[in-house]
């Protein structure tokens, strides 16, 4: 039993580090599934879209992939607030499927314009801690860039939760979030609320997107893998808890590193969408969800 | 009334008279080009029945797709089955499959049901890329299908095509469709009235993915290869997307127009397909902004015009 424990520990480790990721992928989605009720299916590609902006910062100027946030983050703020301000918001209250349609053609249209300007060919953010393991005792090898990954999810959804928690627009927006009418009476313009919201989505789906085009190789047609991985955290973790989705993104990281342990590599993405089918059976509205 | 609807038949008579005598006065530039379209309107019309009818946002249409495919190259490769008995193979097992997955996917409401579907086909495609029976990742070829002529293949496809349309007509006016019609206007209502809404949204999805993975099969007569990652891809699925929403959804018209419009489109842009899907988002997304029910939903409500009622007169 305790060889076998031992024998797990890196995978364990592993599977929680990059459950991080899993959980910053996933934030924006959960911000927005929850104030605006929206599911935004164009979320995956926003993620990409944002390691491309990345990437194309760091041909200009020579840096590291993080520094890149300085323009990554404020570029797809200002996406994502045109996006809900000019578009979603005109199909809100118009019934579920049409949001979920223009959402869904956003998600074409951006995958193809990425096609067009960067070819299909495999990208990645290289930095020199791409490569490097960080020893813990004598027989545990950490990568980096996992860690890396761990610590800016962490981080960002501290803040997260502090803006939420603290600031008057971070109140106006789960005011916004909780009753749309009466925030209304209170003198909130929700539509611009929910533009802004979209925009600080997309600011977690921007660190999100640099930090998966650090871990992994990106193409334009990656979006997809990632946005269900974003819906299965926000599933897993359930609406409205920061904390929530933070801990969904562990258990699906868990799930799919130790799917690849035991079943192969070639089951690491699969282990994740059934444990996503599995709790959108039984219990839909997540395992944490709040009341 | 009589004159216009014996004009409205003479029209759609000579439509089909047309299209089924094609390869012997067209090219075969133009009959390639109907048989895509037949193929394209056969698939979103049962989207369409699904989305448009049902109000099941199905993102997990390829998963039949693929079934079908690989039933057809399967059966006829492995087994040496007749190419008709594999591909109606190919039928029988999507309904199976969509049974089967109808026991969880149906707890799932809207955007639930829409992202559990597109999962669903998610993990089929891991699944047979990992499966070595079916050749991995590397694909397989459908040798059988090269024993039958292009026109052969055009002419099932066609059928395919029409039938489809036919079949959605009859579904809509049988009790079926009066159920799904009441449904669709009120809910709640029509269940206290008696109609049971999940065993007529069940049945819709049974149709659906039987011919569905069907119509696979003759599609994948005429692309004779078949390989996981295209075949359980989500572009299947985007492309009857945009056709059905473009032309109207929850019209049976629609995915005609829709179709033509794709296949024109994508002919016309053939070197360059990632700007005719790039074209065909932003016009989707115009549409559901400007016009919700698309071309001919549109034009259905301001000229009172149909071509193919579902209503009794």
């Amino acid at each position: 039993m305790l060889s076998f424990l031992s024998e797990l520990k890196v995978p364990i480790t592993n599977g929680l580090l990059l459950g991080g990721l899993y959980g910053i992928i996933g934030i924006g989605m959960s911000m927005i599934f929850g104030i605006v009720r929206l599911v935004n299916l164009a979320h995956g590609d926003l993620i990409i879209l944002a390691s491309y902006l990345s990437l194309v910062t760091m041909t200009l100027f020579p840096v590291s992939p993080l520094l890149t946030l300085i323009v990554v983050i404020p570029a797809m703020c200002v996406i994502g607030f045109i996006v809900q301000y000019y578009l979603l918001n005109r199909v809100l209250g118009k019934g579920m499927n049409p949001p979920l349609l223009v959402a869904f053609g956003l998600s074409i249209i951006v995958q193809n314009l990425l096609l067009l300007i960067f070819t299909p060919d495999a990208r990645t953010l290289l930095t020199s801690i791409s490569v490097k393991t960080l020893p813990i005792g004598s027989f545990l090898n950490i990568p980096v860039v996992y860690l890396v990954d761990f610590i800016g999810s962490i981080v960002t959804i501290a803040l997260l939760s502090r803006f939420f928690n603290r600031t008057y627009l971070g109140k106006a927006i789960r005011a916004a979030s909780d009753d749309e009418g009466a925030a209304q009476l209170m003198g909130i313009n929700t539509k611009s609320i929910y533009a802004i919201a979209m925009g600080l989505a997309m600011g977690t789906a921007a660190i999100a997107g640099v930090l998966v085009g650090m871990t992994f190789t990106f193409y334009p047609h990656t979006g997809p893998e990632y946005l269900i991985m974003a819906f299965g955290v926000v599933i897993v973790g359930g609406l409205g808890s920061l904390l929530g989705t933070f801990l969904g993104g562990l258990i699906l990281g868990l799930a799919q590193i130790l799917g690849a342990h035991f079943l192969g590599p070639g089951f690491q993405l699969l282990s994740g969408y059934l444990i996503l089918l599995i709790v959108l059976t039984f219990k839909p509205t997540g395992l944490f969800a709040k009341g | 009334m009589q004159l216009l609807r014996s004009s409205r038949l003479t029209g759609i008579i000579l439509i089909v008279v047309a299209l089924i005598s094609l390869p012997y006065w067209a090219s075969r530039y133009w009959v390639l080009v109907m048989l895509l379209f037949s193929l394209n309107l056969a698939l979103s019309q049962m989207w369409n029945l699904l989305a448009g009818y049902s109000g099941l946002i199905s993102l997990g249409q390829q998963a039949f797709i693929g079934l079908g495919g690989y039933a057809l190259a399967v059966f006829s490769i492995y087994y040496g089955f007749p190419i008709w008995l594999s591909i109606m193979i190919g039928g029988l097992v999507s309904v199976l499959f969509a049974l089967l997955m109808s026991a969880p996917i149906f707890r799932m409401r809207g955007v639930y049901f829409a992202i559990g579907t597109w999962t669903v086909a998610e993990t089929l495609r891991i699944l047979f890329s990992n499966w070595k029976y079916v050749g991995y990742g590397m694909g397989l070829f459908v040798k059988p299908a090269y024993s039958l002529s292009f026109n052969t293949i055009y002419f099932t496809a066609l059928g395919a095509g029409i039938g489809s349309v036919v079949l959605v007509y009859f579904i809509l006016r049988s009790k079926l469709g009066l159920g799904l019609m009441a449904i669709r206007d009120e809910e709640t209502a029509s269940e206290t009235l008696g109609v049971d809404i999940f065993r007529c949204k069940l049945n819709c999805f049974l149709i659906s993915a039987g011919v569905t993975g069907a119509v696979a099969g003759v599609l994948y007569l005429h692309n004779i290869f078949i390989q996981p990652y295209s075949a359980f891809g989500i572009d299947w699925t985007v492309r009857l997307v945009f056709i059905t929403i473009i032309g109207g959804i929850g019209t049976i018209e629609g995915p005609i127009i829709g179709s033509l419009l794709y296949v024109f489109l994508q002919q016309w842009l053939s070197e360059y397909p990632s700007v005719s899907l790039l074209i065909l988002g932003a016009i989707a997304i115009g549409v559901i902004l400007v016009a919700p029910k698309g071309i001919m939903g549109s034009i259905q409500e301001k000229l009172g015009f149909e071509i193919l009622s579902p209503r009794r007169k």
